[in-house]
């Protein structure tokens, strides 16, 4: 296969890229540091206690993840997206777009290919809209937010997605 | 059984394809009848999302193992995680080295993956482990982002007064969730951090709808990977997706929120 040596260049270079902005908190933490250590100290004993809010549920993410990735494999998703049309076509590239994982980047290149053999503008923007549900991290949402308000925000988002799916189709070459 | 061999051409006669990614055609032998059909590769032109395209077909024709000369680590994982025994370092003509297959010569000196058999427990544990692996490499690929957010909101519990964050955002509905919706289609990234972000917003009195639309636009508007989305899917396409995606969020902060208040009452 070709393309594995830059592939890995650029996995070096987003894993540098993603320690900029914890290094850029942790300088400007320095900087109020040198400047009023009492407010830099109350400020880390907070960030500690916004972090015990989250290590449990961080905890439930991890297990589903788990799980996810047992069941889930990328290729299926991949089989799922841009074959069928219709009512199947939209449940289903709703569908991969809720249990895909990773960031959005990472999946430009194949949702480019699917494109190209023919997958609709409409379901490519209803898979990028669904991703705004995330089930491995509900635990967090549910945390913070209760779950109420996380099935009615769920039930919402997904059908946002095909509305701006719908749109989009409309708006480009669809 | 149905074998795949990576290979340069689509008869018998034709040589195993060296890489399993980019080989010109997949030819696919029943075992027992040596029936056979020839399919070409449709990754074999594209530099990119080669081996995807190659996975998914082998995947599709219900192969039980491939012959090739060499596999990317990912693309062997994306096989065996679908049950498909993978033997490398195979030359030859297809003929010749099928032959060898049936023989079990080719089990003895070549790199032989083992395919996971489902319902053995033994291979179940090996899944389990493959995927405890992708998924600890996942988590800790969130964690950099996520202890510098929970740092930087630490920073503004401190630091940051309610009047500050109330001249932003008024506490009238209307216009919160609309600066909401611009914050979080400027912000990427895991959506756990605008969970956080939003969490931490209530606790200072910012409205729900404001915060409803942070989480939406978060992940459904991205002005920072506007332009890979632009490269990848057309200028069109990535401008009317996010434009209209900015006024769905609003419209789905403002529907939510009235939900739930009338169903709290």
């Amino acid at each position: 296969m070709n393309g594995e040596k830059s592939q890995s260049i650029t996995w070096k270079k987003r894993v540098i890229r993603s320690f900029i902005f914890p290094f850029l908190v942790l300088l400007i933490y320095g900087v109020l540091f040198a400047v009023m250590p009492e407010k830099a100290i109350a400020a880390f004993s907070s960030s500690e206690r916004v972090l015990l809010n989250i290590i449990v549920p961080l905890g439930f993410v991890f297990i589903l993840l788990v799980v996810f990735n047992i069941f889930l494999k990328p290729v299926n998703i991949i089989k799922f997206l841009g074959k069928e049309s219709g009512i199947k076509g939209m449940v289903l590239s709703s569908a991969a777009g809720i249990v895909s994982v990773g960031p959005v980047y990472a999946w430009y290149p194949l949702l480019k290919e699917l494109r190209e053999k023919g997958a609709m503008n409409f379901l490519i923007a209803v898979f990028i809209n669904s991703r705004a549900v995330k089930p491995f991290l509900l635990p967090v949402m549910i945390s913070y937010f209760g779950l109420k308000y996380v099935i009615i925000l769920t039930i919402f988002t997904i059908a946002g997605s095909f509305v701006a799916g719908y749109f989009t189709g409309a708006l480009t070459k669809d | 059984m149905r074998i795949a061999i990576s290979a340069d051409g689509p008869n018998l006669e034709s040589k195993v394809g060296q890489r399993f990614g980019t080989s010109k055609y997949f030819v696919i032998i029943d075992k027992e009848t040596m029936a056979f059909e020839s399919v070409p590769n449709p990754g074999a032109s594209s530099l990119h999302g080669a081996g995807v395209e190659a996975i998914v077909l082998v995947v599709s024709k219900k192969v039980d193992t491939v012959l090739t000369g060499y596999c990317s680590p990912t693309a062997m994982n994306h096989l065996l995680n679908n049950g498909i025994e993978i033997l490398t370092g195979v030359e030859g003509s297809i003929s010749e080295v099928v032959e060898k297959y049936k023989k079990g010569e080719l089990m003895e000196n070549m790199g032989v993956e083992h395919k996971i058999e489902s319902g053995s427990s033994e291979i179940n544990r090996v899944v389990f482990i493959r995927s405890l692996k992708s998924s600890a490499r996942q988590f800790v690929n969130i964690l950099p982002t996520l202890s510098g957010v929970v740092l930087l909101i630490g920073m503004f519990n401190t630091l940051l007064s309610k009047e500050l964050l109330s001249s932003v955002f008024s506490g009238n509905a209307a216009p919160d969730t609309l600066w909401g919706a611009c914050f979080g289609s400027i912000f990427a990234g895991n959506p756990v951090n605008s969970y956080i972000i939003g969490g931490e917003l209530l606790k200072y009195g910012i409205s729900l709808f404001a915060v409803t639309a942070i989480i939406i636009t978060w992940v459904t508007v991205g002005l920072v990977q506007m332009p890979a989305e632009m490269a990848a899917l057309g200028r069109r396409f990535a401008l009317v997706r996010n434009i209209v995606s900015f006024f769905i969020a609003i419209a789905i902060s403002i529907l939510t929120v009235t939900v739930l208040n009338f169903i709290i009452g």
